[in-house]
């Protein structure tokens, strides 16, 4: 879940807080960040004071969680902090009280018990139907468009007579190339590192990274980027297999309907239809990718017919490096042959094997290990599932799905040329006690923002800053 | 270099949090409403309790909602119930099954739209419900079927509980179902919750129950013996029941949510309820692990017996089956089990110090028999 989370989270952090004024207002919008971005605690937090007349005292919440889960607790917190959703103020008594925000909190309230006519979830279509469209068609469709996407990346689909042939429109081309995920030279595209780590991601994560590179390019045309934001998160409350309303939209979401459609997140009859139809790509958007995805990923690797059906993985791997995938779709075979020596092909099968050679080969075209073992994990065989789930290790933990011999060895393999990592961050120094520096540097491990530090040398070196900075103000305000 | 720990490996297949399903059983007898009608109208603790379905739903995508209602003379489906009309085009119809439980899952892919489902089919059902109840019913019934609801409840989370598993892997799925056989063989029981929270704890369905009790169970005594098997198998399967006390004085339910490490909380002002629901009974296990959270320190342990249905401080229990009677059984033989018990030569010298103190309530004393300790088979 983290890498999931953490692209659109990270996006969304980065905005200024007026941004989020506006975003709050829509009840879709509340209620897909409550769901999406926020852990299980913060939830509980965000519940608790959601019909709370009177802001909650700060000792109260704490009393509230237990005394080992601190880290939680202040991690739950800053999230909130960092959303905009909790806000601290000072109550009558002079107390520090947290309280809900309130664009966020009226709109989730009115999420919750519904509001008059507010088309935040969509209008349904009332117009009679011409043309039935399945749940199963809509998944056709998006997987269609979202392997031609992935297709024309890796570079298969030029090579795949046999598919029929998607053709992407020239703002998709365009928007993988702003993201660096391609690189046109001429007639030829050549995908990039960020590219290769794109497309051995999990579907969901995929989906949220484009729509992302989607927004950021709306302000260069031109589009407001929280209308555009909330225009997404409205889609991913939609219901599939329903057809919605077109007339209630503004021009500019009519052509963010358009473009979508290219990616084969809504489907439209035709760009002049008076409705469109979420597919799975929108509607899952706010789920837990780990816990819906695998229809989409089932249907997506073509590997059970043209149906989908629910099968959710198709890889089997061995403690011996060999690799069995039961897949007969070009695409997914070259995202295996990416990091795989493969040896043999059959109608529905190919085998291959892992080995050093061939994971370096990997790693030198900017694929990371952790990307190919969570590849290989997003796809694992029901067996592999089924094997790892039967044998459960003495403390409670499931046995890991992949075999840990090898996603060991991929990380060691990786290791072997990566010895160096960056990490942005701001470093403290210059404490002039030990005290001094102790309390923030607890303080930063606590919210899980601390990366390095040096009691000797009394530095610590923080990835965030914002809130390690507002803790030492406010010690030196209750210090004096 | 941390991340070649091999600790952390391990951490990659558990990461994936599974959604909870959450089984509300509203006593809907209309005596204790009635009583209620000042503070806490049952419309308006409906209405309560759907914000609260809302705000369940909204935590997670996939997480999962059933309402049974506990009424004064059967229990019944508030939702989801088969007899439903349900419209929209992700519509299942024709897959009419047993309750309707199959309809269970709303629509995976919607979610401003189950919360009007809910909402429609709770209010419908709860009016049709009511409707039919007439004034024969109520007459000289004050009491409310718990028991029935709980094992709906029960059985209900037993069937998603498998489905849920088949749809995300196989194993556990296979874990589950060889766990409710061993169910039936009574002693393993506690190898059995073993394996069933250890192996995999987070990757099933969290299911968890919450019963909104108004009437006063003391009346409920004669379903002493299905209530209390019904805890066990929460106790065994790891599902803790809430207990949200509005009015009267829930004897077993104390035991319930004690026994499964439920939440239980009396509430002192009902027109709160809301705020009660959504700060302590919305959180779900995961999240109950870093929460303090309410429970009764005092528990009622209390036993019905089982030959008058009477609630008993102190009482007979059968050597043999552990049954428990508020008087010796007729014939000084067991009434569930058949035994012959010796109750004159044994019982009464060793307790006679105690006895002076208890005569007046008890005619007779064989040690206190905690229900909790009592495996309690049907008879």
């Amino acid at each position: 879940m983290a890498s999931a989370t953490s692209r659109p989270l990270e996006y969304l952090e980065g905005l200024p807080g007026t941004t989020f004024y506006k975003l709050y207002q829509q009840p879709s919008t509340a209620l897909a960040i409550f769901r999406r971005m926020l852990p299980d605690l913060a939830k509980c937090f965000v519940m608790a004071l959601l019909y709370l007349k009177d802001p909650l005292p700060t000792a109260d919440l704490e009393v509230w969680v237990n005394s080992e889960s601190k880290k939680e607790r202040d991690n739950a917190l800053s999230i909130l902090g960092r959303l905009h959703i909790l806000s601290t103020t000072l109550t009558g008594e002079n107390v520090r009280a947290y309280m809900i925000t309130n664009p966020f909190a009226a709109s989730l309230r009115q999420a919750l018990m519904g509001a008059e006519d507010s088309h935040s979830f969509g209008v349904f279509s009332q117009a009679p139907e011409h043309t039935l469209t399945s749940i199963a068609d809509l998944d056709e469709y998006g997987r269609r468009q979202w392997e031609g996407v992935l297709g024309y990346m890796v570079g298969t689909s030029a090579l795949s007579g046999q598919r029929d042939a998607v053709n992407l429109s020239k703002g998709v081309k365009q928007l993988l190339q702003a993201g660096h995920l391609v690189e046109i030279r001429g007639n030829r595209v050549d995908i990039t590192k960020d590219g290769f780590g794109f497309v051995l991601q999990d579907v969901n994560t995929q989906v949220w990274h484009i729509l992302i590179l989607y927004v950021e390019s709306a302000e260069a045309i031109g589009m407001d980027s929280v209308e555009v934001l909330s225009f997404l998160f409205l889609l991913s409350s939609l219901e599939l297999g329903s057809s919605y309303d077109k007339s209630h939209m503004t021009p500019n979401q009519l052509r963010t309907l358009a473009d979508l459609a290219d990616f084969g997140i809504v489907y439209q009859e035709d760009a002049d239809a008076t409705r469109f139809y979420p597919t799975r790509l929108a509607t899952t958007l706010t789920s837990d990718s780990s816990a819906l995805s695998n229809p989409v990923t089932g249907s997506l690797t073509g590997s059970v017919g043209p149906s989908g059906g629910s099968a959710s993985g198709f890889i089997i791997i061995e403690t011996n490096y060999r690799l069995y995938a039961y897949t007969s779709s070009p695409l997914q075979i070259s995202l295996i042959s990416l990091f795989t020596n493969l040896k043999y092909r059959f109608p529905n099968l190919v085998t291959g094997k892992i080995t050093r050679q061939s994971v370096r080969r990997a790693i030198e075209m900017g694929i990371t290990a952790d990307q190919i073992i969570s590849y290989l994990l997003s796809h694992a065989h029901p067996q592999l599932r089924k094997h790892s789930a039967a044998q459960p290790n003495g403390k409670g933990v499931p046995a890991s799905v992949l075999p840990p011999t090898v996603t060991d060895q991929i990380r060691l393999w990786q290791l072997e040329r990566d010895r160096l990592r960056a990490t942005a961050g701001f470093l403290f120094k210059d404490f002039t006690s030990l005290t001094e520096y102790q309390a923030p540097c607890q303080y930063a491990a606590e919210i899980g923002v601390l990366v390095w530090k040096s009691d000797r040398k009394r530095m610590f070196f923080v990835t965030r800053h914002e809130q390690v900075a507002a803790f030492l103000r406010s010690q030196k305000v209750g210090g004096k | 270099m941390n991340s070649v720990d091999a600790s952390e490996h391990y951490e990659l297949g558990a990461t994936d949090l599974s959604p909870s399903l959450l089984i509300i059983v509203i006593d809907t007898n209309p005596h204790a409403w009635a009583i209620l009608e000042d503070s806490l109208p049952l419309s308006k603790a409906i209405a309560n309790i759907l914000v609260f379905i809302n705000a369940h739903l909204a935590c997670n995508y996939a997480n999962e909602v059933a309402v049974v209602a506990s009424h004064s003379q059967k229990a019944a489906w508030l939702y989801p119930s088969h007899n439903a009309p349900r419209h929209g085009p992700a519509d299942r119809d024709g897959d009419v099954t047993m309750n309707g439980a199959s309809d269970a899952q709303p629509p995976k892919t919607n979610k401003y739209r189950p919360f009007r489902i809910v909402e429609e089919q709770v209010t419908r059902n709860l009016k049709e419900l009511m409707d039919s109840t007439t004034g024969d019913d109520l007459r000289g019934n004050m009491s409310t079927m718990l028991a029935g609801a709980l094992t709906l409840a029960l059985s209900h989370t037993n069937r998603r509980t498998l489905a849920w598993a088949e749809e995300h892997g196989g194993a556990n799925g296979d874990d589950a179902a060889a766990d409710g056989n061993g169910n039936g063989n009574g002693g393993g029981g506690s190898t059995a919750t073993n394996r069933y929270s250890a192996s995999n704890e987070d990757e099933r369905l969290q299911s968890r129950i919450l019963v909104i009790s108004v009437s006063g169970s003391s009346d409920a005594a004669h379903q002493y013996i299905p209530v209390m098997n019904s805890i066990f198998a929460c106790q065994r399967l790891n599902i803790p029941i809430d207990v949200c006390k509005l009015s009267g004085d829930a004897v077993f339910l104390q035991q319930a949510s004690d026994a499964t490490k439920g939440v239980y909380m009396a509430l002192a002002e009902p027109r709160g309820l809301l705020q009660y629901l959504m700060m302590a009974f919305l959180p779900d296990q995961r999240s109950r692990r870093h929460l303090v959270l309410p429970t009764r320190v005092d528990v009622d342990f209390r036993a019905a017996c089982f030959c008058h249905r009477r609630v008993v401080d102190v009482g007979f229990v059968c050597s043999i089956c552990l049954s428990i009677f508020c008087e010796p059984p007729p014939g000084n033989d067991c009434m569930t089990c058949g035994t012959h018990l010796d109750i004159e030569g044994n019982a009464k010298p060793a307790l006679l110090p105690r006895k002076k103190k208890k005569k007046k309530r008890v005619n007779g004393a064989s040690g206190t028999g905690t229900p909790m300790s009592t495996p309690t088979p049907g008879p």
